[in-house]
């Protein structure tokens, strides 16, 4: 046992008083928190959360705001800035309307010999002369925008000229500010090519009319504006797409879009489940039995099949954004998860001594439902509606991406993934910007889940 | 007299949780002797199961750490031991038994195969040796068809049984001390004696001293040598059961004496309960941490925590009524032979 | 067990006959007449089509004639491509996606089983940390975007190298299988790993492991015997969900990769409004999961003593 020890301190008799005056021995020590303070000063701990949480006002913000503060149209095409990446050049001279060209060579360009540029290159017209080749029975014509270094890889044939004679062409197909290497291919007398061409870099500067200016509005229309002076062209900040319109707003649009089906439906179906799943657990008996019975068919049904077989009957017409099926079929197919969930907590709760206290306390069913079930229940409830969303976003996503989600022109994040796919090696901004989107969304409602389920479920705290 | 089997002094354990550090445990002694029953009592939250779990490596580190202390068996310390050799002090030299036995067990292996673990792992048993040995076991904690029981999952036993086969497999290697921490908390009253019985006939068979915890002052009467009485991480009091219970020290002993029912005939006394709750733990009190809740709280008593005060031989109490110059006038405290 | 089974399976039975049932209705609500327009302009289809499933009959008899075809485990014919039998088309077709699914599967659970684990035990430390930093991106991007720059990716280590570590696209070899498969299985992976994980969190902090450190057991000992086995119960539970992810996961990742299985197959009926296909391959991917999920939960039983015993 212990050894007997002596207090050192020296105390007097006054020590040995009685307390008289007792502080409240009921007193709590330390301040209550009513169940949502305690959740919200959790969350607002997990910094992770709330760093999500901040994303996602932000992204609303940029679907909701941003169109307004961005006022391009997304369905406009620029076809002078087509699949161009962000940042690119946007400069443009400005020439005179174009002029059909009867093949004579501009005097800064005479002289040389073999395939040769006419005139100064432009993304108006490329114009190329060449001289005769002897022997030769005709020209084929290419262009292509890689060097070409066998004869197998000279690019698309654009021209065939049965002649061996000098002559000229004038390219005006589709020309971009880029470098194109023109080749011309010798034909032997039966048509085939011989191993003898001749290539040349033709770099392509980018202009545009006086007229184009001021119809496009690029320039304040008080300017003053001559031939050969220099514009810019309109700004696309995240470039264009593949047929020429701004990254920027059709991916504000596809955000519309995309957060509209990613939380309307999973708030329809969440709301739609906690009503199907409260009534049968509160009812119960055979009520409970048929209710759950049915949603137990619904559940077995494979999700992303339905879905796509929904699409496929309501069949988008003409003009329809294809918006409207999506959010229906979701609604139909989704909802068992939460109602069982639901059903569950309702069942666990009917249990519990606080429900018969307040039963003998002479308590209506609708008080019990609201005061005790739906509170007690909110917490779960959140969180499933936190989690369901990027699984409704995933689900949009990847029906737009074969194909089955939005009619195009609409944009959502998911059918400008698909388009951008095609395109992947050459424009991977195409891809990249809207997979992005999808991913921080995906990713901010999922930590937020994260947090929320930490923060409300009473289970989990004994571990942190 | 012989040197105790487990000296444990001074021990300190801390939880940091979500709200603060929790001050558990804060300077505990106790001794076991060699073949006697040491019963921890306490109310819920006074640190009597961290006390054991302590000594026992089970206190999950993080969020839990030992600060300081000792707990030596036969003089070799085993605190913090996290070596080989601490685990064969563990399941080999001591024993243990716990609160909820449904959930104690793994539902995914067998009775007998959770048996026969401790003698492969600390005797060197075949796998056919320690399921024979199992076997025995269940017999020795009486459980009925011993054979077809131990091929049977925990969901398929009653709670009794589960405790039962809890005891059979802290006591297959022959452990010098067995620690029960609320062995019967969870289990029906008839079944509560039973297993109270049977821990007495194991203890008489094997001579292995037991620790047991718990807050029923009805089980430390039937089954203990000893007591200590924990309050707010600390013992306030220990000693015999005798010195305990019928020269209770301590106004905390004497409180839970009162709010226990007795079945005297002429008791007209009503129940007292202790007015109050524990002190919080995250900022624990300077002074005796019963001070709030004491009917004979003195001035000193919020100010300097009290040491331990022996009042007879091997019975002391951590109480300033027990000072030379307190007025040892309260009614129903032990002051010592001297002063009764 | 064996009463618990005849019940999955013939609960089974229904949800698949509920599927057919759903389909054949929802197909024949499709605004307008599925056989007029461009898709089956070829006279001798239509009138195979005609005759068989006796498009001029009413409603009720051309639901028997259809449900008397599937049962005798006929889907009919192609509506675009003349004389191809749909059971043709899967059974060309399903080999490639099942061994691409299966592979996915594999790599999925092994690697969720494992990187769950080994957070679980490194909890709160660096590997925890980068692992779950990992699995949050793995469960927030597409399957699609995985497919292609997973792509992309290969294309530019085989250009750096100068040699095709791997083929970019196509199907026939181990080699076209292994990003694929890794691809399709990731997002899967990266759920069955959290789930793994907090499982294992639950069963580190549980009763049962107290009890056997209480035992002396070596640390190896408790994690193989009392942590692994129980912690994953509850992964095998979704595996279910996990393989329908994955089966619908393919049909895109066969899409980019171009890879000849049915799920690609299915896309491509789906956009060209192939009914007979849409229905066939539906009706059978459905009794595929459906009969998944039962077998998973079966196997559930036969693992999980406290299930089997009862």
């Amino acid at each position: 046992m212990t050894t007997p020890v002596s207090h050192s301190q020296i105390l007097n008799s006054a020590d040995f008083a009685p307390i008289t005056q007792r502080a409240d021995v009921h007193a709590i020590s330390r301040p209550s928190q009513s169940y949502w303070q305690d959740a919200w000063a959790r969350l607002k701990k997990n910094r992770r959360a709330i760093v999500s949480l901040w994303l996602i006002v932000g992204l609303l913000a940029f679907a909701l705001l941003g169109p307004w503060l961005w006022q391009i149209d997304p369905a406009r095409q620029d076809i002078d800035q087509i699949s161009q990446a962000p940042g690119a050049d946007r400069s443009a001279t400005i020439v005179a309307p174009y002029a059909p060209w009867d093949g004579t060579v501009a005097a800064e360009f005479a002289g040389g010999s073999g395939l040769r540029l006419a005139m100064a290159a432009n993304s108006q017209a490329v114009r190329l002369h060449w001289d005769a080749v002897p022997g030769a029975a005709g020209f084929r014509l290419y262009r292509n925008i890689f060097a070409a270094d066998d004869e197998m890889a000279f690019g698309l044939p654009i021209a065939d000229f049965p002649t061996p004679a000098a002559g000229y062409y004038e390219d005006r197909l589709d020309l971009r500010p880029d470098t194109y290497y023109y080749t011309l291919a010798v034909q032997a007398a039966d048509g085939t090519l011989t191993a003898n061409y001749q290539t040349l870099a033709v770099p392509v500067n980018r202009v545009i009319t006086l007229d184009e200016v001021r119809e496009r509005e690029l320039a304040p229309a008080e300017a003053a504006l001559d031939i050969g002076d220099e514009v810019h062209l309109a700004l696309h900040p995240l470039g264009t797409d593949y047929l020429g319109r701004d990254m920027l707003a059709r991916l504000m649009a596809g955000a519309q879009v995309s957060l509209f089906i990613g939380i309307i439906a999973p708030f329809l179906y969440v709301l739609l489940g906690v009503a199907y799943g409260a009534t049968a657990g509160f009812v119960g008996g055979r009520v409970d039995q048929l209710l759950m019975r049915f949603a137990d068919f619904v559940v077995a049904l494979p999700f992303l099949l339905f879905m796509i077989l929904f699409q496929v009957v309501f069949g988008i017409g003409p003009g329809e954004s294809g918006i409207v099926p999506m959010l229906i079929a979701l609604v139909v197919l989704a909802w068992p998860a939460t109602a069982r969930l639901v059903r569950g907590q309702i069942l666990q709760i009917r249990q519990e001594a606080y429900i018969s206290a307040s039963r003998l306390l002479g308590a209506r069913s609708s008080y019990l439902v609201w005061r005790h079930m739906i509170p007690n229940t909110m917490g779960v409830i959140l969180v499933t509606l936190t989690f369901a969303v990027p699984s409704a976003i995933f689900t949009e996503a990847f029906l737009s991406f074969i194909g089955m989600g939005v009619a195009p022109p609409t944009a959502s994040w998911g059918s400008m993934s698909n388009e951008g796919l095609a395109r992947m090696l050459t424009h991977p901004h195409e891809l990249i910007f809207p997979s992005l989107f999808i991913s921080i969304t995906v990713l901010a409602f999922n930590l937020l889940g994260d947090g929320l389920r930490d923060a409300l479920d009473a289970r989990m705290r004994s571990f942190e | 007299m012989n040197p105790p089997l487990l000296e444990v002094s001074n021990l300190q354990v801390e939880f940091d949780t979500y709200g603060g550090t929790v001050k558990a445990v804060r300077g505990v002694d106790f001794t076991v002797e060699e073949g006697r029953t040491l019963a921890i009592v306490g109310e819920s939250g006074c640190g009597k199961s961290v006390t054991v779990q302590a000594l026992m490596g089970l206190i999950p580190m993080p969020p839990g750490r030992i600060m300081g202390g000792s707990a030596k068996l036969r003089g070799i310390e085993i605190l913090g031991r996290k070596t080989v050799e601490g685990r064969e002090v563990r399941g080999a030299e001591i024993g243990m038994i716990f609160q909820d036995p449904m959930s104690s067990l793994n539902p995914t292996m067998t009775i007998g195969d959770q048996i026969a673990e401790p003698l492969q792992v600390h005797r060197g048993y075949s796998h056919r040796q320690a399921m024979a040995r199992a076997v025995e076991l269940l017999e020795l904690v009486r459980i009925p068809e011993a054979a077809r029981r131990a091929a049977q999952y925990p969901f398929e036993f009653s709670g009794g049984m589960l405790q039962r086969a809890m005891i059979a497999m802290a006591i297959s290697c022959k452990p010098t001390l067995l620690i029960a921490d609320e062995p019967t908390t969870a289990l029906d009253v008839t079944i509560q004696a039973q297993i109270l019985d049977l821990l007495k006939d194991l203890q008489a068979e094997t001579g292995m001293a037991i620790i047991l915890i718990t807050h029923d002052l009805g089980v430390v009467a039937r089954m203990a040598d000893a007591v200590a009485v924990m309050y707010a991480g600390k013992v306030v009091e220990a000693g015999s059961v005798d010195d305990v219970f019928y020269r209770s020290s301590h106004p905390y002993t004497l409180g839970l004496k009162q709010a226990m029912p007795t079945n005297k005939r002429d008791a007209v006394q009503k129940l007292m309960p202790i007015e109050g709750s524990p002190p919080d733990l995250f900022a624990p009190p300077v002074g005796c941490g019963y001070c709030p809740r004491c009917p004979h709280a003195m001035s000193v008593c919020a100010t300097q925590p009290p040491l331990p005060i022996p009042v007879a031989d091997a019975h002391y109490a951590r109480c300033w009524l027990h000072h030379a110059q307190a007025p040892h006038s309260v009614p129903g405290i032990y002051y010592g032979d001297g002063h009764d | 067990m064996w009463k618990y089974t005849l019940k999955r399976l013939i609960q089974g039975i229904i949800t698949v006959w509920f599927i057919a049932t759903a389909t054949f209705l929802a197909m024949h609500n499709v605004p307008g007449d599925p056989l007029s327009g461009q898709r089956a302009t070829n006279a001798a289809i239509r009138a195979n089509l005609e005759a068989k499933y006796g498009l001029d009959k009413p409603l009720t008899e051309q639901y028997f004639i259809y449900i008397g075809n599937l049962l005798q485990g006929d889907f009919g014919i192609s509506f675009t491509q003349q004389n191809r039998q749909v059971n043709d088309i899967i059974r060309e077709h399903f080999p490639v996606s099942a061994t691409l699914g299966i592979l996915a599967v594999i790599f999925a659970a092994l690697g969720g089983v494992l990187w769950g684990a080994l957070t679980a035990l490194y909890r709160n430390r660096l590997p925890d940390t980068i692992i779950m930093f990992l699995v949050i991106l793995g469960i927030s991007v597409p399957s699609f975007v995985f497919a292609a720059l997973g792509q992309l990716t290969l294309v530019n280590l085989n250009a750096l190298f100068g040699i095709s570590l791997l083929p970019v696209a196509g199907w026939g070899t181990v080699s076209h299988m292994l990003l694929p498969a890794l691809v399709l299985g990731m997002g899967t992976m990266a759920y069955l790993t959290r789930l793994m994980r907090s499982s294992m969190l639950e069963i580190i902090h549980s009763d049962y492991v107290r009890t056997a450190k209480a035992k002396g057991l070596p640390a190896a000992r408790i994690f193989t015997r009392h942590q692994l086995r129980n912690a994953i119960l509850p992964v095998i539970t979704v595996l279910g969900p996990a393989i329908a992810a994955i089966t619908t996961g393919g049909f895109v990742v066969e899409l980019v990769f171009a890879i000849p299985g049915l799920g690609r197959y299915f896309v491509q009926a789906v956009q060209q409004l192939d009914y007979t296909v849409i229905m066939g391959t539906t009706v059978f991917y459905g009794a595929f999961l459906v009969f998944m999920v039962i077998v998973v939960d079966l196997l559930y039983g036969w693992i999980d003593p406290r299930v089997r015993l009862q």
